[in-house]
């Protein structure tokens, strides 16, 4: 029975559009599916290898100004350009990745952050320093005005969809397998003939990727982005929560955690104006006390019974 | 089970995201806003919220909107978009297509109202804001997005534009800001006015937000020995700055900020120390505008001050503006809610034709919807007040120029 | 030249303060295995006892440090002792959900109860500092450099000689042995806590009066903290003061003579290639899992 649920949701949101809801609809779900797309993605990396990254965002930024870029200053589309976007992210994580992954615990998780903050500054400071027009810095790049929010959608919808697939396959095939072993116990993995770095690195080059076309789908979204704001580790916060919150290692965990936590800004975040984030805080305490595996949690343990 | 408790989940949530069901009053206006009262902006945001508050309650209390000699409630909506552009203009488009608002009012921070106004051009809601003058907004040949505040560019005229009546003239100036859409704007706005004032720049500098040592930046610049210093600013980087130029000891003959010195905040925080600076201002209590809503420019500052406890800044006064001039757009046109996209088409021709006076001053919106003659004052911190000091025809008091050394000052 | 003394003076008085809000996040780190992503709440604690005291009665910030690191210390602990205390044995992700909760649950009831006003604490001694020469040395931040060096081998002397020091330092390197020999873990991280809290909330206090202060100021702070510490080495608390020490140095020169924007850009990019070079800190001495 779980198992059809997920192609049946996918069928139901695939159709959703016919029923010509307001657009601010189709707007809230493509938010969604972008936080679905990132929690999932982080999870991927940190979930299943237990080496927390705390600057994913570094790539989101990366993917939304690489897209801003091509689009705006090669005059390049819009699919092309996204698919760079994933490309030049998945390289610099392979450059990033080999570097820090032979740190551990919080040290990874400095090292990350401190990749992603010196990215945001390095698009604000570029062309000051090298006296030339390129990132634009604070001004921000301004993209063309889109289509139709279900334009959007949809594209969201397919990317964040294959996404999901991406974290359900490798979950069940020798790559996901040995990036368990490496969360459990690394050392004994390597002894056992694993080759650990590459699977660190290789996953955190796809969750890269993941997350740097998500960035150039935001950018053509938003058509106006600005370094603070891509770059703003508050993004990567929210992606950690999310997975957390929803249950982490899992593949629908973030999922959950994504869709319950959107939704409960929008809903909750939307009318009590000024205490909504003090009870987001008491809530996640809550989770994290009598919940600790998330919300995942709930639903296997019943399957787990000691 | 489970199913029967997901199926609960879906319907609760289903009926707290459908609209309002409040047809059923429909003596109201409904008016919609998305400002940040969380975040980086929350404490501009919450001031802007106080200022249309205001509005509403003035007008309410003269029994509401009057159109076609029937009156209408005003009843605001207020949402926060946490200082982010997304929530923004996510906000904006819900209340346009979920709430359905008659009418929507603009929120502040040039980056969240760019996004906002965006979506308000999709819906045809005439957007009217006090709090973002950022030159980019008005070169998108949007038709919706209006503004009560001159251009950011121009707003720190007079900042410069003082030199001219200063005895010995200042030769020397260094320009700094931090690195954000509109304080950067203001902070290229003060070079190119210093250029057309003949005076030389010694130094112009852009840091981050988030920067903590002004301590360093502030003894490089003086080092070149400016006779002023310029800043583009908000609050927080105007406290930061005179707290740091105390530190190192530097005192220039003047120093004047884009904003932040008109928020009482400001003086109450720094006490003495906030002596002789200078501001780019858009408004002051003492300038002789007046309406028959608000009063006259005294009468809307002692108002406020009986409301909430504190004087309006600029930029709540020059939202209040705008939300007044929308106001008498409808009921000239005749406009009875609940309006339809077509009603307000006609609203947005209708403020572009209007010239108007307030107690905010004069309110004309351009063809890009930037107010045209806005003329900016700059005020100065004498005794802990804030008084006019530029142009002279509106000045309440001289210049006090130099500024007294930190050592010299008791 | 002179401006080139007067950089180095700014980075170390500013790297002081750095080093005093961060030791205390070393000291938890280093203990209870857990980031506190709360921590510059407790820094907000501490800075806006100061400020009310002073604004509501007038006692000078000085004085009432004491306040500050009781107040800050007793936050430290509560939350330690009801909250912390049920997640510390659990893996480390679930510590940063739980301090990320405080920290959300913090910073908002300060919001609801202060607003989202920027205060500062001006005195008449504000700003005011001393000249040797060319040179300019504000006195208030001399202090603050002083204590904050003093906290720091206070800190330091209390964890290698004190009773309670030796255990939280037992109870850090070998948690079971340390059991076996009559230490109860609960109270040492208790103490831990607490203490790591204390000192948080004096350097609090300080930041009031160089600093603008907010109730939503924590974040950045514990994102300084947490490069100051892991540049220092994790647990190792006079790194804590090495580590401050040349993000400011590095920050005041570039600032200097570069531009701001750039001191900042070059502040992670060093830290990164430090890290990627000498993954236990510049002084090797960091707790490594």
């Amino acid at each position: 029975m779980r198992k059809a649920l997920f192609p049946a949701v996918l069928l139901v949101l695939l159709l959703l559009p016919a029923l010509k809801l307001e657009g601010y609809y189709y707007r809230m779900l493509s938010t969604i599916f972008l936080w679905i797309g990132l929690a999932s993605a982080w999870n991927l990396t940190s979930g299943f290898t237990g080496y927390i990254d705390f600057g994913s965002v570094g790539y989101f930024g990366i993917g939304n100004y690489a897209t801003a870029i091509l689009m705006t200053k090669a005059g390049m589309p819009f699919v092309p350009s996204i698919a760079a976007s994933g490309i030049l992210s998945g390289l610099v994580a392979q450059f990033i990745g080999r570097h820090t992954m032979k740190l551990r615990g919080a040290y990874f998780g400095i090292a990350t952050l401190a990749f992603a903050e010196a990215a945001s500054q390095i698009v604000m400071e570029f062309d000051r320093t090298f006296h030339i027009t390129f990132f634009e810095g604070s001004h921000g790049i301004t993209l063309p005005i889109a289509h139709e929010e279900t334009f959007f959608y949809y594209t969201f919808l397919i990317v964040v969809s294959l996404i999901v697939l991406t974290v359900f396959f490798i979950d069940r095939n020798k790559f996901g397998y040995a990036l368990k072993a490496i969360k459990e116990a690394e050392d004994s993995a390597e002894l056992a003939g694993v080759n650990t770095r590459f699977y660190k690195v290789s996953v955190y080059a796809i969750t890269a990727v993941m997350i740097g076309v998500l960035g150039g789908i935001n950018a053509y979204w938003l058509t106006y982005i600005s370094p603070l704001d891509v770059f703003s580790v508050i993004h990567t916060i929210h992606m950690i929560i999310m997975a957390l919150f929803g249950g982490v290692g899992t593949v629908f965990g973030p999922v959950a955690g994504a869709v319950v936590l959107s939704l409960a800004n929008e809903i909750i975040g939307a009318k009590l104006l000024y205490t909504y984030l003090l009870m987001l805080g008491i809530i996640l305490l809550v989770v994290v006390i009598f919940l600790p595996r998330g919300f995942i949690g709930l639903l296997s343990l019943r399957r787990f019974k000691k | 089970m489970k199913y029967l408790k997901a199926l609960c989940l879906v319907a609760i949530i289903t009926g707290l995201l459908l609209p309002n069901l409040s047809y059923g009053q429909a003596a109201k206006v409904r008016i919609g806003c998305a400002l940040p009262l969380t975040g980086v902006f929350g404490r501009d945001g919450n001031l802007v919220k106080d200022a249309y508050t205001f509005w509403a309650e003035t007008a309410n209390a003269k029994g509401g909107i009057t159109v076609k000699g029937k009156k209408y409630q005003v009843e605001l909506l207020f949402f926060d978009d946490k200082s982010d552009k997304a929530e923004s203009a996510k906000l904006v488009e819900r209340l346009a297509s979920v709430d359905k608002v008659d009418l929507i009012l603009g929120g502040f921070g040039s980056d969240s109202v760019f996004a906002a106004s965006a979506i308000a051009e999709k819906y045809k809601y005439p957007m009217i804001s006090g709090g973002a003058s950022s030159n980019k907004l008005f070169e998108r040949n949007f038709k919706y997005y209006f503004s009560t505040l001159g251009k950011a560019t121009e707003e720190v005229r007079g900042c410069v534009e003082i030199a001219s009546i200063l005895k010995p003239k200042p030769k020397t100036a260094a320009v700094i800001g931090s690195d954000i859409l509109f304080t950067s704007l203001a902070a290229e706005g003060f070079k190119d006015y210093l250029k057309k004032a003949g005076i030389e720049l010694v130094h112009f500098e852009l840091f981050p937000l988030s920067l903590t040592d002004y301590n360093s930046l502030l003894y490089k610049v003086k080092q070149k020995n400016p006779d002023m210093l310029l800043v583009g600013s908000h609050l927080m980087v105007a406290l930061n700055t005179m707290k740091a130029l105390k530190e190192v000891d530097f005192t220039p003959k003047l120093v004047a900020f884009s904003y932040g010195p008109t928020v009482p905040d400001f003086v109450k925080s720094l006490g003495k120390d906030a002596e002789y600076v200078v501001a780019a201002a858009e408004w002051a209590p003492s300038l002789s505008y007046k309406d028959d809503f608000f009063g006259t420019a005294k009468e809307l500052n002692a108002n406020y001050f009986k409301r909430f406890g504190r004087y309006p800044d600029y930029v709540e006064v020059a939202s209040m503006g705008g939300a007044l001039v929308q106001q008498w757009a409808i009921e000239k046109l005749g406009m009875t809610p609940p309006l339809k996209e077509a009603d307000r088409v006609k609203l947005m021709e209708g403020l572009h034709k209007m010239d108007s006076l307030t107690a905010y001053g004069r309110i004309k919106f351009g063809p890009d919807g930037a107010n045209v003659d806005h003329p900016p004052v700059a005020v100065q911190v004498q005794n802990g007040k804030l008084v006019i000091v530029f142009p002279k025809d509106v000045a309440e008091k001289p210049v006090l120029y130099p500024a007294k050394p930190w050592k010299e000052r008791k | 030249m002179t401006l080139f003394i007067q950089a180095l003076i700014t980075g170390l008085l500013n790297g002081g303060v750095y080093a005093a809000y961060s030791s205390g996040f070393s000291l938890i780190f280093g203990v209870m295995n857990i980031v506190n992503i709360f921590h510059g709440e407790l820094i907000m604690v501490g800075a806006f006892t100061t400020y009310w005291l002073y604004t509501l009665y007038n006692i000078d910030p000085f004085l009432t440090l004491p306040l500050s690191v009781l107040s800050a210390g007793a936050t430290g602990y509560i939350v330690q002792r009801y909250i912390i205390n049920r997640v510390v044995e659990a893996p480390p992700m679930i510590s940063y959900l739980c301090t990320f909760g405080i920290h959300l649950i913090l910073a908002n009831l300060a919001l609801l109860f202060w607003s989202a006003d920027f205060r500062t604490v001006t005195t008449s001694y504000s700003g005011v500092g001393f000249s040797l020469g060319q040179l300019t040395i504000p006195i208030a931040r001399l202090i603050t450099f002083f204590i904050a060096v003093c906290t720091t081998f206070g800190l330091y002397l209390f964890l290698e000689k004190a009773r309670y020091g030796k255990a939280i330092r037992a109870a850090s390197q070998d948690k079971q042995m340390a059991r076996l020999v009559g230490i109860d873990i609960r109270k040492v991280y208790a103490l831990t806590f607490a203490l790591g809290a204390a000192v948080t909330g004096l350097a609090g206090g300080l930041i009031s009066t160089h600093f603008v202060i907010y109730p939503q100021m924590g974040l950045p702070y514990t994102i300084i903290a947490f490069c100051v510490v892991v540049l220092g080495g994790m647990g190792y608390i006079p790194g804590a003061l090495v580590g401050g020490l040349c993000i400011g140095v590095i920050q005041s020169l570039t600032a200097t003579y570069l531009t701001s924007g750039l001191s900042i850009a070059i502040t992670f990019i060093l830290l990164f290639i430090i890290l990627v070079l000498k993954p236990r800190g510049i002084m090797g001495k960091g707790i490594v899992e």
